[in-house]
């Protein structure tokens, strides 16, 4: 059966830039569907270093991008501030690296009107003692770490509170051309639709929209085939190292030209290394190598030495969405532009009702969804003025009074101020909301009020528990806490879907942990698998696996007796169970 | 034992050095900056717990106190969930008491009781008011020293007044000291006055040297084992140093009073290894002033020297067992008759020491020494005597005070001075140093 809808604008693509697409729609009263095959950030967003840049990476290259990051970083410090942990970066400059070209970073950085100025190595490593002792000096600005999780949620939540309709799971199957006009979409829904719950039989449905906004970044040139126009997309992989705890507090770039493995963020507990770039044809199917870990923890070392012996807990991989003008010819992918394209494929390819935006980075997120929603909103003959840059997101209104009240909420106090930094103005309408309210994850200090909060807004699935709450993402990779978040499921949904979105957090866990098999990190595998595979009999339990068991197979054990009739079996506890 | 994490210093070698390992080496460049300042980050050492539990199925004080959350979050957790700019450290860190048997028995080196230490002294100077009852309290325990040294001035009249029972109906009200213990009795004739008196060591040797380390209790408490370990280090030939000391530092880390734990320290460093360059061993008849030259000391504080103090510092018994042929020794020896019921310290545990004494006094014709379990006693040092922490102390005491009860001995035997007195309290046995048996065997 095939469901049918309307909507005016259809947004493809959960990420970033599509969810601000959607709520910047919303706000300004424009009836919005956003549209995602996996959970909200499944694609590039929930694959970066979550880096809230302060534009000194682009001072020297690209001062236009330069320029808007850093008027985006102020933005999004007013309207995110519960995503956003002011860190203050560095440019550090090592004996080897270039005189000149840290010169040409200052003055880049003061042309694009971010606040730089130079520290010298005793007071850089008075701030990073963990910094090699041989750096020489810095450029200081304010680069920050951002949260993409919380960040797209809240993106999300704020255009459904302004009336949009967000369907994860929902891949889009195909794009509905009639004549010379895009008329819609139509997804297949893995449950629902409506919230994800497992084994909730899918649906097909035709979404039909007066307007189809393409903001799914690596994957444009999917959607741009389904609609018969080619988007020229360049995939570009990157890998990023995440550390068990923050080596530095604050952003450490290394200042040279360009290069990988250059930069080191501290992100919530962790610190993460980034990155390579290296163009892929297929954005959901490159390898992901062992060398390209060794070349994080190799070259950082020599920026923060200590890396060498440091805990690694686990690596992901990321696909950039980059684009350029066809003709443009550019061979190396760390020179193609970070700039956005949007591309119009009325005026491209005589298509209508259908854009594609492509490029551009997460920093910046908001000003291309408000670029892009002007533009929709020209064609819908829309004149509402765009207000995201003004308007906190939920969670970020009134953050001053916030640490004042953590307190009064029963809970140890790093796991106080841990929730109070995640959930933000939303704390204490979340954390009131059980009692009892023992601790779930214990790595990343999340209590089961944040956990239930989370499952509210996300159904059955774990993994979109994970990204809103951090629960499973710390020291033991869910080692302990997996089987505790599925039990929260519990009595709301049955026993099969609890142990299927079981499973598929224990997956998603693994993919990134299997990455890091060594040292410590290679003890803790060892002890989660041998909690989930023995204890919890995850590996051949009769209960997912669905074979029948001839209990009667099981010898009588060192108690057992010869019953009538019986061939010395004991299938009822033996005698002890008799009595 | 975890030393302390520093940063690299780029050199290729670790900034610090395992003990005996060479000095550090610091140049203008170098910022970091060692307790008391702030900004000790220990937040690496938690790359070593994968969050197995054993530490918290092991500590005491959770066992018997539901609200205690336990080492793994005291130590590892708390310390990776924190920021640089965080100070605020959970207050449950003061329910800790630094019995350090997480230490012994995290199967993957985690420094917990370092990461404790460092939290607690953070705590005490970042969140306990100093005019409060608690911090008056906790300071006056931890200098037991100064009270003890007060004390053995009219020794008569504070054993009087401390025991006397309005006197401690007060100090329960005022300072929160329980009243339900006794004070152990101050000596009229202190070990050092003891040592002064007979003109220092009665026996020269260049070549076989150890520097006494008594501590408070046995100077002014118990100058027996002081005069105990003389004794039997001189009939081995020993000479032996008595340095200027104060105190280990043990009550002080326990309480979180690290800058008052480093001012003795700084004494306790300079004579002893003034006396270690000289050529002598540093021996300790307490095995939790042993434990704090050894690891605490180089976990948590910068001084000259530190880690050759590490190196160089023994408990008594254990220095005997390695450097002398105390069985032969002791074969030859008769004694009366006697059993001990024997708790080994978790601070000797720590150290490898808990069955020493057992095996010791197997070849001892006469003596029976029987281990009566490896429960904790519960006292751990000043935190017993706290009216808030007595209950907990006697539940965790429970075990060991029936163990004792199961054994035919009627004497009790450990080489730590507050284990005694819990053991005193607990069973109403007198208590012996392993130090006082041995001198009764051999000398």
């Amino acid at each position: 059966m095939v469901m049918a809808s309307k909507t005016t604008v259809l947004v493809i693509g959960g990420g970033s830039t599509g969810c601000g697409i959607v709520r910047d729609l919303a706000m300004r009263g424009i009836d919005a569907t956003l549209v995602e095959r996996g959970n909200l950030t499944h694609g590039t967003t929930g694959r970066m270093h979550g880096l809230l840049h302060s534009g000194g990476r682009y001072a020297v290259s690209d001062q236009a991008s330069a320029r808007e990051c850093i008027e985006e970083n102020r933005v999004l410090r007013e309207i995110a501030g519960h995503c956003v942990e002011m860190t203050g970066g560095y440019f550090v400059k090592r004996p080897e690296d270039d005189e000149a070209y840290f010169q040409e970073k200052l003055e880049g950085c003061h042309a694009c009107d971010i606040p730089a100025d130079v520290v010298s190595r005793k007071e850089l490593r008075t701030d990073e003692p963990y910094l090699a002792r041989d750096v020489e000096k810095a450029i200081r600005v304010p680069d920050g770490a951002i949260d993409p999780f919380r960040l797209c949620v809240a993106n999300a939540a704020d255009a459904e509170a302004n009336g949009a309709r967000i369907e994860t799971h929902a891949p889009v199957t195909d794009v509905l051309v009639e004549g010379d006009r895009v008329v819609g979409v139509e997804v297949e829904h893995d449950s629902g639709p409506g919230k994800r719950v497992h084994r909730t039989p899918g649906t097909t449905e035709e979404i039909r929209a007066e307007y189809v906004v393409n903001a799914t970044g690596a994957w444009a040139g999917r959607i741009g085939d389904m609609a018969g126009v080619d988007v020229e997309v360049r995939p570009s992989k990157g890998v990023m190292t995440i550390m068990n705890v923050r080596q530095v507090d604050s952003v450490i770039n290394r200042c040279r030209p360009k290069g990988d493995a250059d930069i080191i963020v501290p992100h919530e507990t962790t610190a993460i290394l980034g990155t390579t770039d290296e163009e892929v044809s297929d954005p959901d199917d490159y390898p992901e190598e062992r060398w390209e870990v060794d070349l994080m923890i190799d070259t950082l070392s020599e920026l923060v030495p200590i890396l060498q012996e440091a805990r690694t807990i686990r690596s992901f991989w990321g696909v950039r969405p980059l684009y350029e003008p066809p003709g443009t010819g550019t061979t190396d992918p760390t020179d193609i532009t970070r700039d956005f394209f949007l591309l119009d494929h009325q005026e491209r390819d005589d298509l209508e009702g259908f854009t594609s935006i492509v490029g551009g980075k997460f920093t910046t997120y908001r000003m291309m969804a408000e670029t892009i929603t002007d533009h929709v909103c020209e064609q819908l003959g829309v004149s509402e003025p765009c207000r995201t840059a003004e308007v906190a997101l939920p969670g970020s209104e009134d953050l001053g009074s916030l640490d004042d009240h953590m307190d009064s909420f029963g809970l140890r106090s790093p796991i106080a101020r841990r929730s109070g930094q995640r959930l933000g103005s939303r704390a204490a309408a979340v954390l009131s909301g059980s009692d009892p309210n023992p601790v779930v994850c214990d790595c990343e200090a999340v209590t089961r009020a944040e956990v239930r909060d989370a499952i509210d807004g996300s159904g059955s699935d774990l993994n979109a528990v994970r990204i809103r709450t951090r629960a499973s993402m710390g020291n033991c990779q869910g080692g302990f806490c997996c089987h505790r978040l599925a039990h929260e499921l519990s009595p709301r949904y049955e026993e099969d879907v609890v142990r299927e979105a079981w499973d598929e957090l224990v997956e998603e866990r693994w993919k990134g942990e299997r990455h890091a098999l060594w040292g410590e990190q290679l003890s803790q595998a060892a002890l989660n698998d041998a909690l989930w595979a023995t204890t919890m009999n995850m590996d051949t339990d009769p209960a997912r696996t669905g074979v029948d068991v001839d209990f009667a197979a099981f010898d009588a054990g060192e108690y057992g007796f010869e019953s009538e009739g019986s061939s010395g079996v004991a299938a009822d506890g033996g005698t002890r169970g008799d009595q | 034992m975890s030393d302390a994490y520093t940063p690299d210093d780029g050199s290729g070698i670790d900034a610090t050095t395992t003990p005996g390992g060479t000095e550090h080496t610091r140049d203008e460049y170098e910022p970091v900056e060692v307790f008391p300042t702030e900004g000790m980050d220990l937040r690496p050492g938690a790359d070593s717990c994968y969050k197995c539990s054993t530490c918290d199925t092991e500590c005491p004080v959770a066992e018997v106190n539901d609200e205690f959350p336990g080492p793994k979050f005291q130590g590892p957790e708390q310390w990776r969930l924190k920021r640089n700019e965080d100070t605020d450290i959970d207050d449950s860190v003061m329910k800790c008491s630094n019995c350090m048997r997480c230490d012994s028995v995290c199967p993957s080196s985690v420094p917990l009781s370092q990461m404790h230490n460092t939290a607690r002294g953070l705590y005490v100077e970042e969140q306990m008011e100093t005019l409060s009852r608690e911090y008056i309290r906790n300071r006056i325990l931890s200098n037991y020293r100064t009270s003890a040294w007060l004390a053995s001035k009219v020794p008569r009249i504070a054993n009087v007044v401390m025991n006397f029972g309005p006197a401690r109906w007060l100090m329960e009200r005022t300072l929160g000291v329980t009243a339900e213990r006794e004070f152990p009795a101050f000596a009229t004739w202190t070990f050092r006055e003891w040592w002064a008196d007979r003109g220092g060591p009665r026996v020269p040797n260049d070549e076989k040297q150890v520097a006494y380390f008594h501590g408070c209790y046995s100077n002014y408490n118990t100058p027996e084992v002081g005069k105990a370990m003389v004794r039997v280090f001189e009939h081995f030939g020993y000479q032996i140093l008595v340095p200027e000391q104060g105190c280990s530092g043990t009550p002080m880390f326990a309480n979180g009073m690290l800058a008052d734990a480093e001012r003795h320290a700084e004494t306790n460093v300079e004579g002893l290894v003034e006396a270690i360059d000289d050529g002598a061993a540093v021996i300790a008849s307490c095995t939790s002033c042993s434990m704090a030259l050894r690891q605490e000391y180089p976990e948590l504080f910068d001084l000259k020297g530190i880690d050759d103090l590490a190196a160089n510092t023994y408990e008594a018994l254990e220095y005997l067992r390695i450097n002398e042929d105390l069985e032969a020794a002791l074969s030859e020896s008769e004694v009366d008759s006697q059993s001990f019921a024997y708790h080994a310290p978790c601070h000797a545990r720590n150290q490898g020491l808990a069955t020493q004494a057992v095996e010791l006094f197997e070849g001892v014709e006469g003596v029976t020494a029987t281990d009566v379990g490896d429960s904790c006693s519960g006292i751990s040092g000043t935190y017993g005597w706290k009216a808030e922490n007595y209950e907990t102390s006697m539940a965790i005491g429970e075990e060991m005070f029936e163990h004792m009860a199961a054994d035919e001995a009627e004497v009790g035997m450990t080489e730590c001075p507050t284990c005694a007195m819990q053991m005193e309290h607990g069973t109403g046995y007198e208590i012996r140093h392993p130090l006082q048996v041995l001198e009764a065997a051999l000398c």
